[in-house]
């Protein structure tokens, strides 16, 4: 992702449950990275499509800076498709995939 | 010279030049452009009316491709069955907001609500996803090369004009963001404790 000097908010040290992916869902979203959407854009899909915390939404966005990815969502085959198509719409490059 | 997108009493404000508005506008139609499904003859209405496009193939062109990504990874058959089935909704929505994006280039001095903000950086996302495979951004170092071109006085060849064009709708929508991510926040924001004693 770009980052835009000044626009970097503080490292998220917050962890909490919903990082952790139950292994009884079988479906999830993953969000990879792109040099070319905004820090600031990417969470702000993730806040107000999602409808995310501000420090979950912005926790993702760094793991898919960092790590070059993040599963944003998991549940149902259909509702992950409908996700990964709203992804696109935003112009994130998003797939799905079976949870491993 | 633009000014940053700010929030306002009346809504999202912003200011472009003429020339500058004319050059948004040229770009979003030039997406516009590219995502507009071929007309095709003897097409099964209903099919179309649902969004089916039995014979859609992944772009050829690296730029459409990265508007229309494929939404399943190391299966190419699953990822071509899905964009059947979803990709002209999918054009159609991008389109959408394109036009919408469009409309409100209408004057010098920009108004936009909060959804119409949220239009506006979409568009003004993709037109960057499409230059940005122009220019060959592939990396970070990629985007900071054409960061350093700031001055028009360095564009000399047609990469560096884009390189410009590139970097100013990054400010542009930067800036969007900044007064949209503060909407969204006083939007989540819960009415403070009443100060007292209890």
């Amino acid at each position: 992702m770009t980052v835009i000097a000044g626009s970097t908010p503080d490292t998220d040290q917050q962890t909490d449950v919903e990082q952790l992916i139950d292994t009884d869902i079988p479906w999830v979203v993953i969000v990879w990275n792109d040099p070319v959407n905004l820090m600031s854009y990417v969470s702000f899909v993730f806040q107000s499509y999602f409808g995310y915390s501000d420090a979950k939404a912005h926790r993702l966005m760094m793991e898919v800076h960092e790590q070059g990815k993040s599963v944003v969502a998991n549940g149902a085959k259909e509702k992950m498709e409908q996700h990964t198509t709203a992804m696109h719409s935003y112009g994130l490059w998003a797939t799905y995939q079976k949870a491993d | 010279m633009a000014k940053a997108f700010r929030n306002t009493r009346k809504g999202i404000a912003g200011y472009l030049e003429p020339g500058e508005r004319d050059l948004v506008r040229k770009l979003f139609g030039d997406i516009i452009t590219m995502l507009e499904p071929d007309e095709v003859a003897n097409e099964d209405p209903l099919a179309a009316m649902v969004g089916l496009d039995e014979k859609a193939e992944t772009p050829s062109d690296p730029a459409l491709f990265r508007l229309l990504p494929n939404a399943v990874n190391n299966d190419d058959d699953e990822a071509l069955e899905f964009r059947r089935l979803t990709e002209r909704s999918l054009r159609e929505t991008k389109v959408g907001a394109l036009r919408a994006a469009s409309l409100a280039l209408d004057s010098s001095r920009l108004l936009l609500d909060y959804e119409q903000g949220q239009i506006f950086s979409r568009a003004l996302n993709d037109v960057r996803l499409v230059l940005a495979q122009r220019l060959e951004i592939e990396s970070t170092e990629d985007a900071d090369r054409i960061h350093e071109v700031l001055e028009p006085s360095q564009a000399e060849d047609v990469e560096q004009y884009l390189a410009l064009v590139y970097n100013f709708t990054t400010w542009l929508q930067e800036s969007l963001m900044q007064a949209l991510v503060d909407q969204l926040d006083q939007r989540g924001q819960q009415p403070p404790e009443p100060p007292g004693d209890q």
